[in-house]
């Protein structure tokens, strides 16, 4: 009889608790995007017959049931303290957490991929800029495990050897080092990149290289009110304090017009609309994009610079405004490298080519 | 569909388990049968017609082979099956394998089939197997119920990966079965704590294998943590889906024989194969090994069965020469131990002999899990510094203290110590009631964090699928 009791028990408190989740999950609507994981979510499939038989359907609902299972964060989470807290594991999805910090791990070096790199540089001078009265300066931003993995035992790639070949294959570009006046704390916690109030000293050791001479003063901080979870929060899935977003702005900022070639619209170089978009740090410039020229009207000088560069240029490049009548931005990895000369004239400008140890690491995404 | 799938857990699994025990008794094996099949075909539609027309086919021939039982066509009949149903494993699974070879022996160049192989039909051509010799050898009736044999194969909880099921074990349960509180809770905790080995354990150190095989700088020590996790990882893959279909088949009312007992504590080769697939050592023990003669025949003919056996244990794993590599390395050791070895190893501390016997099976399965033999052979060479690499680099001593906790854990929990602890507390004044309240929380808990785990995983699908 007690024997009994005690089955019963069991039985009906497990699969209460199953009964319970599997209602969740029924009855919860569809959500469309995970802002910590910066993504859609995927949503319930088309049933077609075809979509059947070729277990494609099947395929995509295994997909959706996990995207849309109800507090997917909370469960996320759950199994980040579980690694990190009772199996003692060390990162979670590539993401590790060291002195508040969310480091992704970025390692091995891959040699190919940085000479790739450098080659795709050197075909863009000479197919433009060779003889052309152009100065080019390159510079690269190192990741924060360049700071935390080596010393505290985490893997990382080998970055001397990554400056070395970077130094060696690009004899067409006067390289300006970062990595010696760059520290940790001018990164954000929660995300990858550095924290443009943070970086004046890397703008004034860009334009001391290109000699352009003038120092970043006269700036006005607006910090965003809302919190700003960066992209390695969703990834690590712990419940970390927020970063605080601040954008660096003054009149000569506040004047110029970005202009995408490939949409064709014009926005702010603070479009704090995105603020409140999957990702804040879209503020600067608008996110991610092709090709952006900023008109400045407020510098006459004739002075323009172009940057190829990923998304550090896009904090970055605001703070060189001061120095330019125009600046033009080209992200290779979304416009075809023999393209760009439909639309960017190359002429006696200054070059710079500004990317992040992490998109060197894998530069095959470039076109 | 995997058991590991928040489609497993929260759609299917809820819905055929509300319809299963609210069905009248005669709709059941109905329902079951409907179940496997959405289970089955969920991953692969196409191929439920295979296991259809085998079903089908051997359906008519055990029904023949009990008609003519006193004549030589039953004989015949199991002939025709058996070809009929190795011919079926024959043409998916090894087709391709016999025509590279032929190529590679004579030069020719045979086209490939390039045939997919449905998945589990290792294990469901051995179950139609099963019934039907169980049938000539008159240990069972022949189903005359279609849907009940078809139920017997294609049943969800072990179709894909075991246990291999014989039908004079579960021919009675087919048509009655008993229903109880008792079933469902042992049954339950049985499928939890299968689907937690699989999901927290296995998983993760698959994913541990899966960086070794990324890594482009390895060292001695990378190896060898590699060799050790992809060791404990089958065993909690293969293990916890064993779990889990003995749980299933439980809550609905069947009991399959135990897979695995403990195999990492054996003290011998020939005790690990007692402990390790049990279902498959059992078929080939019942349907080859005595059939051949097993051991009362003279010596040479006995080494020649367990040749055999272990030569096609191996085959049965996967149509490439490491499987067989592995089958035979089995094969030898076993022969070594019952001639001499096995006398040597009673004799000296259990401990040695149990460092002995995991030294054996992490090589074995290095051999299991390489793509080829040269990599098999790369590898082992490699955990012996035999290939001119470190023995330790950061990301070797990253990873080994990074898992160093799954390690322990996964390594005590592959012992029979939390059994014999768990026993001892039951034993206890208080432990009783102790483990009475414990058991509802630590399986809900089990269930949230496979759970989160689900939620925030990549697919991985179980090792022996594609066996």
């Amino acid at each position: 009889m007690r024997n009994k009791m005690l089955n019963r028990a069991v039985v009906g408190i497990i699969g209460a608790v199953w009964c319970i989740l599997a209602l969740f999950v029924w009855i919860t609507p569809s959500a469309e995007i995970s802002l910590s994981e910066r993504r859609k979510l995927a949503q319930f499939p088309q049933i077609t017959f075809k979509s059947l038989i070729m277990a494609d359907f099947m395929e995509k609902f295994e997909q959706y049931a996990k995207d849309q299972f109800p507090y997917r964060f909370s469960f996320r989470t759950a199994k980040a303290y579980t690694r990190f807290y009772i199996f003692g594991q060390k990162d979670n999805n590539g993401v590790y957490m060291k002195d508040g910090y969310a480091v992704k791990l970025e390692y091995p070096l891959n040699e190919d991929s940085i000479r790739k790199a450098t080659d795709k540089f050197g075909y863009l001078y000479e197919k433009y800029m060779k003889d052309k009265n152009i100065k080019t300066y390159l510079t690269v931003v190192p990741d924060k495990g360049y700071f935390l993995s080596g010393k505290n035992g985490y893997p990382s790639m080998d970055y001397k050897r990554l400056f070395e070949i970077m130094e060696k294959n690009t004899d067409f570009a006067k390289l300006i080092r970062l990595e010696d006046i760059l520290e940790i704390d001018d990164y954000y916690k929660t995300d990858i990149h550095w924290d443009q109030e943070k970086i004046l000293k890397v703008s004034d050791k860009i334009k001391e290289a290109i000699g352009i001479g003038q120092k970043n003063t006269d700036y006005k901080t607006i910090e965003v009110k809302l919190p700003f979870y960066g992209v390695y929060y969703g990834h690590s899935a712990l419940p970390m304090k927020p970063d605080r977003l601040r954008y660096l702005t003054n009149d000569i900022i506040e004047r110029c017009t970005v202009y995408n070639i490939e949409t064709g619209k014009t926005a702010p170089v603070y479009d704090t609309e995105k603020l409140s978009g999957n990702d804040p740090y879209d503020v600067y410039l608008s996110g991610a994009a092709s090709l952006l020229v900023i008109e400045n009207p407020s510098v006459q000088n004739g002075k323009e610079l172009v940057v190829f560069r990923d998304s550090f240029g896009s904090s970055l490049a605001p703070l060189l405004l001061d120095s330019y009548s125009k600046i033009t931005m080209i992200d290779i990895r979304y416009i075809s490298s023999d393209l760009i000369g439909e639309y960017v004239a190359f002429d006696n400008q200054d070059v710079l080519f500004l990317y992040s140890t992490s998109v060197l690491n894998s530069s095959s995404m470039f076109k | 569909m995997v058991f590991s799938s928040i489609t497993f857990l929260y759609y299917f699994m809820p819905v055929v388990t509300g319809i299963y025990f609210l069905s009248p008794k005669g709709f059941k094996n109905s329902v079951l049968l409907f179940a496997s099949l959405v289970f089955y075909g969920w991953g692969e539609p196409k191929y439920i017609i295979f296991m259809g027309v085998s079903i089908l086919v051997n359906y008519i021939l055990g029904l023949l082979i009990e008609k003519n039982s006193n004549n030589p066509w039953s004989r015949r009949w199991l002939v025709v099956s058996v070809v009929f149903s190795l011919g079926m494993l024959g043409y998916f699974k090894y087709a391709d394998f016999l025509i590279e070879n032929i190529n590679y022996a004579t030069g020719s160049s045979i086209p490939l089939l390039k045939v997919v192989l449905p998945i589990g039909i290792s294990f469901y051509t051995f179950q139609i197997l099963s019934y039907t010799i169980d049938v000539y050898r008159g240990e069972a009736r022949a189903q005359r119920n279609l849907i009940s044999l078809a139920t017997y194969v294609a049943f969800f909880p072990q179709l894909i990966a075991g246990p291999i099921v014989r039908y004079v074990d579960i021919a009675r349960a087919l048509e009655s079965r008993q229903h109880s509180m008792e079933n469902a809770r042992i049954g339950l905790r049985r499928f939890l704590f299968g689907i937690s080995k699989k999901v927290l354990i296995a998983n993760t150190l698959g994913e541990l294998c899966t960086i070794f095989a990324a890594a482009q700088e390895k060292t001695v020590l990378f190896y060898w943590i590699y060799a050790i996790a992809f060791t404990l990882q089958i065993y909690f893959d293969f293990s916890g889906y064993s779990d889990m279909a003995i749980g299933l088949g439980r809550i609905f009312g069947f009991e399959f024989l135990e897979n695995f007992n403990y195999p990492f504590i054996s003290k011998s080769i020939t005790e690990f194969w007692r402990r390790w697939h049990m279902s498959l050592g059992t078929w080939f023990r019942d349907y080859l090994y005595i059939p051949l003669g097993g051991n009362r025949t003279g010596k040479s003919r006995w080494l020649f069965n367990i040749f055999t056996v272990w030569f096609l244990t191996g085959l049965w794993h996967g149509a490439a020469w490491n499987f067989v590599v592995w089958g035979i390395m089995f094969a030898l050791l076993l022969m070594s131990e019952k001639l001499w070895l096995g006398d040597y190893l009673r004799k000296i501390p259990g401990i040695i002999s149990n460092i002995y016997v995991m030294l054996i099976v992490v090589i074995s399965f290095v051999i299991f899990d390489a793509p080829d033999l040269g990599a098999a052979a790369e590898r082992i060479f490699s955990m012996f510094g035999m290939n001119h690499m470190p023995f330790s680099d950061v990301q070797s001593v990253y990873y080994l203290r990074s898992y160093a906790v799954v390690f322990v854990i996964a390594m005590i929990a592959s012992t029979d110590l939390p059994k014999r602890i768990a026993e001892r507390i039951r034993k206890t004044r208080h432990g009783e009631i102790a483990m009475t309240v414990a058991e509802p929380m630590v399986c809900v808990i089990l269930l949230l964090l496979t759970t989160a785990y689900l939620v925030d995983a990549s697919f991985n699908p179980f090792l022996y699928f594609r066996f």
